[in-house]
């Protein structure tokens, strides 16, 4: 098979992006682009072993020599150094702040030194102000699917809210800024919505219940607390559409933590930022076990990492929070078997 | 049969005059003529100094690097209110609450410190300590603690 090199990749994803007419036959999909297998090849119960990495939650200021910034490139720096070399790197969203194209801009360039290939989604932080236009001129497609090894890996923009904006005739400043607040009450909750509900019925109708899946969103696949958008309200539509699966796999951005949940056939994975950790909610935990401890405020670097995930033949995966800190306890840290 | 009936009755009687005694003591008033009005207009100052210390604690203006008080502590959260005074690692003494806030100010969002008895650290204070109501005085309690749950709204009455 023909090795495809990282700038070919995000090259085609940035041309799939703007063949958005095409998206609804198929997800624009990597898998050629990885050349690693099509919808059939991932109808299969074995699956040839593999590593990704994940990185979340940046959110870079237009600032120059931000503290955050150096935070990503260690990152990129600590995902380029995983032996062996993962296949690719998913990113959860909110590269940027406050979805300026100056922030995504400097978030891409740390990202492209990254040793192989990406796929992101966006955040509500790179979103806000100018409807993703920005983002989507620099990343493309918001939602997408790709086969690797016999998994199929499924993208989601699970932050759009409906217009709360026009009636109030706010600015996009002023739009970006309320959705910037983490306990905005009047942005509505987030969800993926109609449109994307019906690509993803249709992405995953040709592929067989005993493929492996793995989806990626910015916010939880469960209601853990809504109050921060720590939810995705269509979410019961999603887990019902991949319900026919064996095994689902949902890794999510936003709550910058350690966090578990399993419903039905979907196992949750809250991811780490590289910015600043959330404190946990004031509600009670189903797996209080697989936590952070408390986060040392004086130091920048605490609570905050990247992720790999090293699935099996048979879909055993393990999910390492790799936190550039000390705050996980014994039974995560050397990973979550999920 | 008749006597039992009458004897409950007496601990039935006894338990009421018991429960409102507790309810009136529970409920005592400053003295008239503290009028109801007088009591509306001194709760919405304190609204108005949360509302205005939820606006700081969310302003990215205290800080010099974009971040503000909310990024780290949304709905006051992990500011712990109820622990105050006590030993802070980054303080390196037994602190206050208020010293604690401008210490994030200070480091971690690179801003100037506030007058400690300034209208803007009381107002931040108001909303950080109305955030966690009901919460039990806990001094020394180390452990990161939530706010307040809240389903929806501001989280508080606000106008």
């Amino acid at each position: 098979m023909k090795k495809i090199s990282r700038r070919q990749f995000l090259g085609m994803s940035t041309k799939a992006g703007a063949a958005t007419m095409f998206a609804g036959i198929f997800a624009p999909s990597a898998s050629s682009m990885l050349g690693l297998g099509g919808v059939a090849e991932a109808a299969t119960k074995k699956i040839k072993p593999f590593t990704f990495a994940v990185l979340t939650d940046a959110h870079l200021y237009d600032i120059a020599d931000h503290k955050f910034d150096h935070i990503l490139e260690k990152a990129v720096a600590d995902v380029n150094s995983i032996k062996p070399r993962p296949d690719f790197v998913l990113y959860a969203g909110d590269l940027g702040q406050s979805g300026k194209k100056a922030e995504l801009v400097k978030g891409k360039k740390i990202l492209d030194k990254l040793k192989m290939p990406y796929k992101i989604i966006p955040g509500e932080h790179d979103y806000y102000l100018d409807m993703g236009k920005a983002w989507r001129q620099l990343f493309g497609d918001e939602h997408w699917s790709f086969n690797h090894n016999g998994v199929h890996f499924i993208g989601m923009n699970s932050i759009l809210v409906p217009d709360f904006w026009t009636l109030k005739n706010l600015t996009p400043q002023e739009r970006m800024h309320m959705m910037e607040e983490l306990e905005c009450h009047n942005c509505g909750a987030w969800g993926v919505g109609e449109k994307q509900l019906n690509w993803l019925a249709r992405d995953v109708k040709r592929v067989s219940p005993d493929t492996p899946v793995v989806i990626m969103t910015h916010s939880p696949l469960w209601d853990y607390y809504p109050r921060w958008n720590f939810q995705t309200y269509d979410a019961p539509e999603i887990r019902e559409t991949l319900r026919k699966f064996d095994k689902v796999i949902s890794i999510h951005g936003h709550v910058h933590q350690v966090v578990y949940n399993e419903i039905d056939n979907m196992r949750s994975c809250g991811l780490l930022s590289t910015s600043w950790p959330w404190p946990y909610p004031p509600v009670e935990l189903e797996y209080p076990h697989i936590t952070q401890r408390r986060a040392d405020p004086g130091d920048f670097e605490d609570g905050l990492g990247g992720h790999d995930i090293s699935l099996d033949t048979d879909f055993n995966s393990i999910v390492r929070w790799r936190e550039f800190s000390d705050l996980l306890p014994d039974n995560i840290k050397k990973g979550l078997k999920v | 049969m008749k006597k039992i009936r009458k004897m409950s009755l007496a601990a039935v009687t006894s338990v009421i005059v018991v429960s409102c005694t507790l309810i009136v003591t529970s409920a005592v008033q400053a003295k008239p003529p503290r009028s109801e009005a007088q009591i509306a207009q001194e709760r919405a100052a304190l609204m108005t100094a949360v509302a205005k210390g939820d606006d700081l604690w969310h302003s990215a203006k205290l800080g010099n690097n974009g971040l503000a008080c909310a990024n780290c502590h949304p709905d006051g959260s992990a500011s712990n209110v109820h622990t105050w005074p006590k030993f802070q690692t980054n303080l390196g003494k037994v602190g206050t609450l208020r010293e604690m806030i401008n210490w994030c100010i200070a480091v971690p969002m690179q801003g100037r410190i506030l007058e400690s008895d300034s209208e803007e650290m009381i107002a931040m204070e108001a909303y950080a300590t109305f955030t966690h109501r009901g919460v039990a005085i806990a001094p020394a309690k180390d452990e990161q603690h939530g706010a307040v749950p809240v389903k929806s709204g501001p989280g508080y009455p606000r106008h």
